[in-house]
């Protein structure tokens, strides 16, 4: 090894002298870092899901309303509705929400039809025959289920079905499948006692995207009672929630005071007489100031990066593994528009720049900095 | 015989033009001739010190010249000072300066880190150094564990290791009993022995009365009061 792995190897030994003070401000450092990575990773599994979640979804999905309530829909309106032009295909859903007093979970109860043909089984397949029901991963494991296993889901003495696991899923989407209980029309219609001819709701598909709002209006002026939800409309009230661009702009703001105050505190405690006469005796015995600031920007990077990789790291493991759980109850309203939700791990490469630049490099030239009078003055004052 | 350094009318001025300013090293003309063992003697505050580190690149003169290897570096920008200084000269503080919680190779190696020179050529060199000054079985050891005598020698060391043509100490002996000077004493006479040139600062008349002392300069109050030849 020579030259600048010498320096390099130096600073680490640097580091190690000095071992209470550098690991102190790591460990600050690494805490930090992992806060705020936290909730960037958080909010963007939270934006990738809820998109994800409307990219599968269809362009229109019409609600039957009546006296502002969301009501079952007549199927008889799909002979109607494909009269319009424009209109693609056009699918009636069955599903409702079902709460399990055993597991104190809410699952979805879906029938299994053509708008579900995202929905991957990982194990098994989807049910063919009455009886049958596929489960998502979060209701296999809330109920400790699986394939070939029953599962009895009951609203009362009147309204049970017993179901036999054919199959566990997942999809893309986390939000989408966890808790999704996927039975046959048959069932599904017999379990919520709903009369024949309706549906839960109707989805549109629309040939010409540009055409989706014209389709819309029509919808509405032919069955007035009806509610067309967009694609559109939903993607554009999503990003507004995720308004991270100001939401960003926040917690960066916030990290980089942090991350300014920890460096603050680490140079106030900083390059004190001791460091300033080891720099002044490197001088005096022949090494030039570059080779001391290069000593001083390792030792800024070694600190910096290492915790901002172990803060990363921790960040990762909380939100993805232990499911954010210290950030919940900061982020109260998150959950209860996500019941249940244990984000994928997505990530935003951009984001970790931002932060990256936010706190690593002014730490680096926090170390380079105050140094720098130190080492470009004449060594002489080591003589005495 | 060539001088290594010769200086013409040096001073060096502190806090020019304030209420403090001193005048520690005035008007100064003086040569070191190479492989020669120079004593600059004097009171405490005659500008030994300062002086020492005119002729050695720590600093730069207010006035004069100052010729290395008859080259002018009073002027030469910081980083050229630097080269020369880690070229031509090994230094033996006062108060040694080692770099404490690091061990006595590691001292020993600290100049040769930023250099281009390989690690093994780096070892050796090292090795062989601790071997003259008898500080092989100490190689491991922090340096803060060791005795004032010892320290010293490690401090020889490392002023060694670059392999300078010139050795400056700056009361060497201050911190040592009589037994532990005569040692450094050897130890300086050997490295004459060897071609090297030597200047050490110094009160003591222990060093200056050694009839092995080649010249003496003797200053007052920052300006050399007699040069002699002995
Ligand atoms: N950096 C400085 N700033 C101000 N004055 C200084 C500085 N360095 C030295 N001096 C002054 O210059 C004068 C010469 O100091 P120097 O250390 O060179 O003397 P010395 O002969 O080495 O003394 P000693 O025998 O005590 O070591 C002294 O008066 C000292 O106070
Ligand atoms: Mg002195």
């Amino acid at each position: 090894m020579k030259g600048h792995g010498r320096i390099i190897e130096y600073a680490l030994s640097t580091l190690a002298r000095r071992k209470f003070k550098n690991f102190s401000v790591a460990a600050v450092f690494s805490v930090l870092i992992a806060v705020l990575s936290s909730i960037l990773f958080l909010m963007h599994a939270y934006k990738t899901e809820t998109l994800k979640l409307l990219d599968n979804s269809p362009e229109i999905i019409l609600q039957n309303m009546s006296g502002g309530r969301h009501e079952l829909i007549p199927t008889e309106y799909i002979g109607t509705l494909s009269g319009i032009a424009g209109v693609g295909q056009i699918t009636p859903r069955y599903w409702g929400y079902y709460y399990d007093s055993l597991t104190s979970a809410n699952y979805t109860l879906m029938a299994f039809d053509e708008t579900m043909r995202d929905v991957k089984p990982i194990d098994g397949r989807m049910p063919a025959a009455d009886g049958e029901c596929a489960v998502g991963r979060g209701v296999a494991d809330l109920r400790q289920v699986g394939i070939k296993d029953d599962i009895f889901l009951t609203l009362g003495t009147e309204q049970n079905v017993n179901l036999k696991i054919v199959g566990t899923f997942t999809a893309n989407s986390a939000i989408l499948t966890n808790d999704l209980v996927v039975l046959t029309k048959a069932d599904l219609i017999k379990f919520f006692n709903m009369p024949a001819d309706k549906a839960t709701d109707i989805t549109i598909e629309v040939n010409n995207p540009a055409e989706v709002s014209m389709v819309a209006r029509k919808i509405r002026r032919t069955f007035p009672d009806s509610r067309p939800i967009l694609k559109n409309e939903l993607l554009r009230t999503y990003d507004n929630i995720f308004n991270w661009r100001g939401g960003i702009v926040l917690i960066m703001f916030f990290g980089a005071i942090a991350a300014f105050m920890i460096f603050v505190w680490d140079k106030a405690t900083g390059i004190n007489a001791e460091e300033r006469q080891e720099i002044g005796i490197l001088k005096a015995i022949g090494w030039e100031t570059s080779d001391v600031l290069q000593l001083k920007f390792w030792e800024g990077v070694v600190v910096s990066l290492s915790s901002f990789l172990t803060g990363l790291i921790l960040a990762y493991m909380h939100v993805f593994y232990f499911h954010a759980q210290f950030l919940a109850p900061v982020l109260k309203g998150w959950s209860v528009l996500f019941p249940k939700f244990e984000p994928m791990p997505y990530i935003d490469i951009y984001q970790i720049f931002v932060l990256f630049f936010l706190t690593v490099v002014p730490y680096v030239a926090a170390c380079v900095v105050p140094s720098w009078k130190a080492a470009i003055s004449d060594p002489d004052s080591v003589m005495r | 015989m060539d001088a290594v350094i010769r200086t013409e009318g040096v001073s060096k001025v502190f806090n020019a033009g304030l209420a403090g300013e001193i005048r520690a090293v005035s008007g100064v003309s003086i040569e070191i001739l190479r492989g020669q063992i120079t004593v600059l003697k004097g009171p405490s505050g005659s500008g030994k010190t300062t002086l020492l580190g005119l002729i050695g690149c720590m600093s730069r003169p207010t006035e004069g010249k100052i010729f290395v290897e008859g080259k002018d570096v009073a002027k030469l920008p910081e980083r050229f000072l630097t080269t020369v200084r880690r070229k031509t000269f090994g230094f033996i503080f006062q108060h040694f300066n080692l770099i404490r919680g690091l061990t006595v190779r590691e001292n020993v190696m600290l100049p040769l880190y930023p250099t281009e020179i390989d690690g093994k050529q780096m070892e050796r060199r090292m090795e062989e150094i601790l071997e003259k000054l008898e500080l092989t079985a100490k190689r491991g050891v922090n340096v803060g564990k060791l005795s004032g005598g010892q320290q010293q020698r490690v401090a020889i060391a490392r002023a060694m290791i670059n392999e300078p043509a010139v050795i400056l100490a700056d009361e060497p002996t201050a911190h040592l009993d009589t037994k532990l000077s005569e040692d450094f004493l050897n130890i300086v006479t050997a490295l004459n022995m060897d071609g090297k040139t030597i200047v050490i600062a110094t009160h003591d008349p222990l060093i200056y009365d050694k009839p092995y002392i080649d010249h003496v300069i003797e200053m007052r109050d920052g300006a050399v009061r007699e040069a002699a030849r002995l």
